[in-house]
């Protein structure tokens, strides 16, 4: 073996321009598959990490509360004893914040518009502060009674910045109409499409909003350790409250607010709680995911073939410039597996070796686009739901990438050096 | 904007314009249509300067003939013109037939144009207020406070009026309305009672005792919208063997949105009966066949 990897070791150096060409080929298709994969692991955290800040928990635990059999509010009453029960059987978990929804009409001195409104309390929610990154203001501010923050878009539309006071007029749960003047304290670069109708103000805001008291929320988003696991959290919890006394609501995949028209159907009145996962609260996201999932797979798939073609041709042309020197090697006595393993050797070293620098590149590069916060145009902002490029590389992604090409180009060598020990010493040392 | 779209929005505003200007103008002057229970149409008159202050027996009675006098015992039936003005968009006209059975609170209102709203529909029964679309061909339930057609305009601006049942009055005194005089009257909803705006101050005529001005305030107090109510008919109903009061013409103001504004017009007024199933969702469903 150690004969082997020295002959292979020689036979690179020896012909070093066809080395550094097929090593570079190599190495560039590692940088370009590990950069690739960064991006769609990227996006998907990036879309998860939005989507979970702005509008979702791992896991949620909702409801509606209906005054009359005909209406629906998005509401849990003397929310602090479920918070309780939430607290008790959630394995893993790592927080746990309340928001009250509503949705209403915010209306400025130039020009008004519809929102989505979450009430937080700014205190509760640590990643908030890290997934939005602001243009005007202060996100302290945010735990003023009455403040208000907008995105870039939203204040663009009404005309408004910071210290601008606006009118937020919706109609209670009762159907009374009511307003509350709220101040911008903060505006927030855009971050795609939910932030084109997510609006967040001070929780007592929307309280006093719709007239709800201290002990009414709009929903206990619940944050786990390891978000792959909110199905089993969220049946845990269905099961723990439903055991605690509560009426739940049958599971459905669906965002709350396509839940408002079957449950006015219903015929019930009161209190009745909802379990959701992130994946039913951003249901419109599912199809974004899968077709990034899928894109990878095709971009994946092609890379690959492109490796294996070019290395067979490239062993190809190798091969039948050394043809008179596997007749000398075979007509001093090499035999065909050696001159095949030989072959495989040469082209597995060269392989692992541009892959590994390959993949140092690419980590390097993924490092460098992250720190220097790369801008991003404003219709891929859209999608990708951030104002700026994210790319997350991980060692074991790396490591799979460096494998997988390794691999595959040692294995691109097997045929054309099977070919090579097809040759007849005699005619392979005539050839000219 | 291209010159293009600037000519479209012109020739669109403009379009609207005329519309509107011809309705108001067919609304004031033209003689209405005739029907056969039609016995008066009477505008607001001047007053006189010399109005006496209610006592608070006669606010109590003046609000219950409020509501007394825009009711009927029968049917109703009448043409109504809604023409919303938003800030930065395009006047909208919208033209629907209300139709009204107060014995037993039914309610319903068909869009019949433009094109877009054609066979739209909302419709009460036992106090749940339905919508219909025919587009989707589904029926939602929607709260009583519903703005109608988007507009500013409620539910409340085409229903009999309930002010004696829904809410307390206290007198403000007697107040010049531009050439009117008018008494000034705070309502403020009775407890337990759900309505679209929790406070309401009205300016009633000193001469007919129709509101010539409404205001109407959120549960924070803030000032919503303002109406104006110039124009009332009355007409003789067999049925209730009394006049029946209508406004002609209703002009809302937004006053959290500046800028915004609604007019009501109310034409072809008919007190007859109407068929017995018209107030049903197969009747509305049947409209857009």
């Amino acid at each position: 073996m150690p004969t082997l990897l020295r002959l292979a070791v020689r036979n690179l150096l020896q012909h070093k321009r066809r080395t550094f060409l097929l090593g570079a080929a190599v190495a560039t298709v590692t940088v370009l598959l590990i950069m690739l994969l960064s991006l769609l692991t990227g996006m998907r955290a990036t879309m998860l990490r939005t989507a979970t800040t702005l509008m979702t928990g791992h896991v949620n635990v909702a409801g509606f509360y209906k005054i009359t059999s005909g209406s629906a509010a998005p509401l849990v009453t003397k929310y602090p004893a479920l918070l309780e029960v939430v607290k008790k059987n959630t394995p893993g978990l790592k927080q746990v914040t309340t928001r009250v929804r509503g949705f209403g009409k915010i209306i400025a001195d130039e020009a008004s518009i519809q929102g989505v409104l979450s009430g937080i309390l700014i205190s509760e929610e640590p990643a908030f502060r890290e997934v939005v990154e602001l243009t005007q203001g202060k996100i302290e501010q945010m735990a003023e009674p009455h403040a208000l923050m907008l995105f870039e878009q939203q204040a663009k539309r009404l005309g408004v910045k910071v210290g601008d006071g606006v009118t937020l007029s919706a109609s209670t749960f009762r159907g009374v109409n009511n307003t509350v003047d709220l101040h911008v304290v903060a505006i927030a670069k855009d971050l795609g499409f939910l932030s084109s109708f997510n609006v967040f103000v001070h929780a007592d805001s929307i309280r006093e909003l719709y007239e709800l008291d201290k002990n009414a929320t709009g929903v206990i988003q619940v944050m786990v350790k390891n978000p792959d696991e909110a199905e089993k959290v969220a049946a845990d919890l269905r099961k723990a409250i439903g055991d605690a006394g509560y009426r739940m609501m049958d599971p459905l995949a669906q965002p709350f607010f396509r839940k408002f028209e079957p449950v006015k159907r219903e015929d019930w009145t009161g209190q009745k709680i909802d379990v959701t996962t992130w994946s039913d609260e951003a249901a419109f996201m599912r199809y974004t995911l899968d077709t990034v999932q899928v894109l990878t797979l095709v971009v994946v798939t092609v890379l690959v073939i492109i490796i294996i073609v070019g290395v067979m041709n490239t062993l190809w042309m190798a091969i039948r410039e050394r043809t008179k020197e596997i007749g000398t090697l075979r007509a001093i006595g090499m035999g065909k597996g050696y001159v095949l393993a030989m072959f495989v050797t040469e082209m597995a070293v060269l392989a692992f070796s541009a892959t590994a620098l390959g993949a140092l590149v690419a980590v390097a590069l993924a490092t460098a686009v992250n720190a220097a916060h790369v801008g991003v145009s404003e219709s891929f902002a859209v999608f990708l739901m951030s104002p700026t490029l994210v790319l997350a590389p991980d060692f074991k992604m790396a490591f799979l990438s460096l494998l997988a090409i390794a691999v595959v180009t040692t294995l691109g060598a097997l045929f054309p050096a099977w070919r090579a020990t097809k040759l007849q010493p005699v005619t392979a040392m005539h050839a000219s | 904007m291209t010159v293009m779209n600037r000519i479209r929005k012109l020739l669109g505003a403009g379009v609207t314009t005329v519309a509107v200007g011809l309705l108001t103008f067919e609304a004031v002057f033209r003689p209405e249509t005739a029907v056969a229970q039609e016995k008066v149409v009477e505008d607001e008159k001047p007053s006189d300067d010399t109005v006496k202050p209610w006592t608070p027996e006669e606010l109590k009675a003046a609000i219950k003939a409020l509501d007394d006098r825009q009711r009927n015992s029968g049917d109703y039936k009448t043409q109504v013109y809604i023409e919303r003005k938003e800030k930065n968009k395009n006047d909208v006209v919208l033209e629907a037939v209300v139709y009204r059975r107060d014995t037993d609170d039914k309610l319903m209102i068909l869009f019949t144009n433009p094109k877009a709203e054609k066979g739209k529909g909302y419709l009460r029964i036992d106090k749940n207020l339905w919508m219909y679309d025919p587009g989707v061909g589904k029926w939602e339930r929607r709260t009583e406070r519903e703005k109608i057609g988007g507009t500013d305009s409620r539910r409340a601006d085409f229903d009999e009026s309930r002010l004696s049942e829904e809410y307390d009055a206290v007198y403000g005194g007697v107040e010049k309305l531009g050439k009117f005089q008018a008494h000034k009257v705070t309502l403020t909803a009775k407890k337990g009672v759900d309505v679209a705006y929790p406070k309401q101050v009205l300016w009633l005529s000193s001469s007919s005792g129709n509101t010539l001005k409404r205001q109407e305030y959120a549960a924070s107090g803030k000032l919503m919208r303002t109406s104006y109510t110039p124009k009332w008919a009355k007409r003789y109903s067999e049925s209730k063997k009394a006049d029946v009061w209508t406004p002609k013409e209703i002009r809302i103001f937004d006053e959290v949105e500046k800028g915004n504004a609604t007019t009501i017009l109310m034409k072809e007024m008919d007190l007859r009966s109407l068929p017995a199933n018209l107030f049903t969702k197969a009747w509305l469903e049947s409209q857009s066949r």
